[in-house]
């Protein structure tokens, strides 16, 4: 194969590794050898310093409310390069923790606010006496379809940026507005795991595709036979959600 | 009075219909009674407890057995830990006036339900087994888990035993400020690590820094300390030396003993270890401990053996450091073999199914003995998913999502090549399968001695 290797940064999966983020980080690598691709996954522990450059491609996973908090302090001396990166297009996939990262705090039930990445015009609260947001999730995304998974958090997110798609079942951002996750240049941020990519293969190739274009690959991604992962989306649609099912003819 | 009588007329009515009494009849009471467990609570004089996340219903029946061989004992069978399943076992050791017939309960409780029923018992030892990551959905997250178990401890004037190995567990004892009992493996047994395995609690949890490991059991259990602050492995006052066949226990002062590990694996050496621990610090002499050991049955779903045309061996599994102890296991087996992994998404699974990409089933897709994998159950193609885009070849994968039928198709394949069958189930298909698999024994004609049940 004469083609490049995709460079992608896993960024502290020591610290935040909580909703198997290496489901995610599997079904990037294996969508991509399976093309013939090669692929190289840098775990970007905080000990070591992220080199932004390298990277055609950032997974930020998440993490309880105490790793979380390291994080916030650890990532503060990038924050400038990190955003800067994020307006010239480098990919990002930001899921729970990481996604509140991207915003500007996330505030605690005791009032206390965690500082993020103020990347994004977008801020987190866990409330006070509120319950945790848990449960199947699908949504409807305009690239992607309809994106599924399951949904665990306590914060509720406001933002002023494109979501990431219209809930068709479950709680989103903050169990209200109707709409989950956030679109921003080449981010892409939700609170759906379970996890994400595995059973969202759509959603997993318009974001392996975007990492290929920024990487300056332009050809387009061949197919692969998805067929199990169409039986386990039908499978969990018509079990969990059937309402879901019945609304869309086709997934 | 009249909720223990239904509570018992419950228990009749079920087992007349061959149905499972463990949990059902409690729930019934406590509907009628709620405060039915403090009642109890008030005639039994002593309580002791086993909570952790992995190993606690093996843990359970160790101690219990030890204990049981030198006096009567209340404890509640096949992991029916929630307030509901210790009704059910104080209903059953009941009389029909209420007189309990044991002076000595020994609980299998649930980490989120502990709090509830911790001031209801007089509990006088804690024995915890370890504090991994488990259902998320269920418990938040797993700072929640500790916050539930001090919050339960608090309520109790116990006294505590625990893995001095997990530093998560060292922390709950550290906090506690209670009279502390710690068990850990003997310090050259440590490995350096090989596999790249989920491990909780790496980060000080007083300082935040990362926690320094010259060695390591499995999961987060090793030699760690804190280079920042004085947080570090406790030397433990109970050390176990897993010797295979045998674990020697050591304790200042007096002579080792060489038990018997009636279950194999290094994780059933932590239970053999925290039981054993449990049972020196309630008092226990060793003939009793030895006895225990000795008498004890394997609960449904720990490499629990039935003998049909092909040996099966049934395993339980919940979250990823348990699930990877289970394939090691499997996998050490150097024979062609069969494997079915069920994965049901109920309440008691754990409605998320996240962790199945945490645990290391590339220990499985890497093993090349493995025949064929029948993965069944609510979600079985999340299963089969995860064991895709681990490498395993598709065409050694089958979904088949009716366990009985995964079974029967397993059965099929293993008996025409005579090979082995493994089986991983979650939860709610456990009891099932047990079930299904029981009635496979009993009509098969050369029904033999290597089949031991468990089901009384
Ligand atoms: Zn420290």
């Amino acid at each position: 194969m004469n083609r490049r290797t995709l460079h992608i940064a896993h960024l502290f999966p020591d610290l935040l590794n909580l909703y198997a983020d290496r489901g995610n980080i599997l079904t990037l690598t294996q969508r991509l050898r399976w093309r013939g691709f090669s692929v190289e996954v840098h775990e970007v522990t905080h000990r070591d310093v992220p080199r932004l450059s390298a990277y055609d491609l950032i997974l930020l996973g998440g993490g309880s409310d105490r790793e979380q908090g390291i994080v916030a302090e650890y990532l503060k001396g990038y924050k400038a390069e990190l955003k800067a990166a994020i307006e010239d297009g480098l990919p990002v996939l930001a899921i729970c923790g990481g996604y509140q990262l991207l915003g500007a705090y996330y505030q605690l039930p005791n009032g206390e606010k965690l500082p993020g990445l103020d990347i994004l015009n977008m801020y987190t609260s866990a409330g006070v006496g509120l319950p945790r947001l848990i449960g199947n999730v699908a949504i409807e995304t305009p690239d992607a379809g309809i994106v599924m998974g399951f949904e665990n958090h306590g914060g509720r997110t406001v933002h002023e940026h494109e979501p990431l798609g219209k809930v068709l079942h479950g709680h989103g951002n903050d169990g209200a507005s109707g709409f989950e996750g956030v679109r921003y240049h080449n981010v892409w941020g939700t609170y759906i795991h379970g996890p994400l990519l595995p059973k969202n293969p759509r959603l997993a190739d318009v974001v392996l595709t975007t990492a290929l274009q920024y990487a300056g690959v332009k050809e387009p991604l061949e197919p692969l036979d998805d067929e199990l992962e169409n039986q386990a989306r039908q499978a969990f649609l018509k079990l969990r959600m059937p309402e879901v099912e019945t609304s869309v003819p086709s997934l | 009075m009249f909720a223990i009588w239904a509570g018992k007329l419950v228990t009749l009515l079920l087992r007349m219909r061959g149905k499972d009494a463990t949990s059902f009849p409690g729930k019934v009471a406590l509907r009628i009674s709620p405060k039915l467990l403090a009642w109890f609570g008030r005639r039994i004089e002593r309580v002791i407890v086993v909570t952790g996340t992995n190993g606690k219903t093996t843990t359970t029946s160790l101690l219990a057995s030890m204990i049981g061989h030198q006096e009567a004992i209340i404890t509640n069978h096949k992991g029916a830990n929630l307030a509901q399943g210790i009704a059910t076992a104080f209903i059953q050791a009941a009389s029909w006036t209420g007189k309990l017939r044991a002076k000595t309960a020994v609980l299998e409780v649930d980490e989120a339900t502990f709090p509830t029923i911790a001031e209801a018992l007089p509990i006088v030892v804690i024995v915890v087994t370890n504090i991994f990551r488990d259902q998320l959905d269920r418990y938040g997250e797993l700072d929640t888990t500790v916050e539930k178990l001090f919050e339960a401890i608090r309520k109790t004037e116990a006294c505590l035993v625990l893995n001095g190995d997990d530093p998560i567990s060292r922390r709950l004892g550290l906090r506690s400020s209670r009279k502390t009992f710690y068990y850990g493996m003997a310090r050259e047994t440590a490995r350096q690590d090989t596999r790249r395995q989920i491990r909780d609690g790496q980060f000080c949890l007083q300082c935040g820094h990362e926690l320094r490991y010259d060695g390591f059991w499995y999961g987060q259990l090793g030699l760690y300390a804190c280079p920042h602050c004085d947080f570090a492995r406790p030397h433990p006052e109970f050390i176990g030396t897993y010797l295979g066949p045998t674990l020697r226990f050591s304790e200042e002062g007096l002579p080792d003993l060489t038990l018997d590990m009636p279950v194999e694996g290094l994780y059933n050496a932590y239970n053999v270890l925290a039981a054993t621990a449990g049972a020196r610090v309630v008092g226990l002499w060793s003939e009793h401990i030895h006895a225990g050991l000795a008498n004890y049955v394997s609960p449904d779903g720990r490499m629990q053996s039935f003998q049909l045309d092909v040996p099966v061996k049934l395993n339980l599994i919940k979250n990823p450091t348990g699930c990877d102890s289970v394939v090691q296991a499997v996998t050490s087996d150097p024979a062609q073999k069969v494997v079915v992994i069920g994965i049901n998404d109920l309440a008691a699974d754990g409605k998320d199914v996240s962790w199945l990409w945490d645990a290391d089933f590339e220990m499985l897709t890497d093993d090349p003995s493995i025949v064929r994998v029948i993965t069944s159950g609510l979600r079985a193609h999340d299963m089969a998913l995860r064991l895709k885009y681990g490498g395993l070849s598709s065409h050694v994968i089958s979904v088949i999502a009716d366990m009985d039928e995964a079974l029967d198709a397993a059965l099929s394949i293993a008996s025409s090549q005579s090979l082995p069958i493994y089986i991983l189930t979650t939860y709610t298909l456990l009891h099932p399968t047990v079930q299904t698999l029981t009635t496979k024994v009993g009509s098969h004609e050369s029904t033999n001695v290597a089949y031991r049940t468990s089901v009384s």
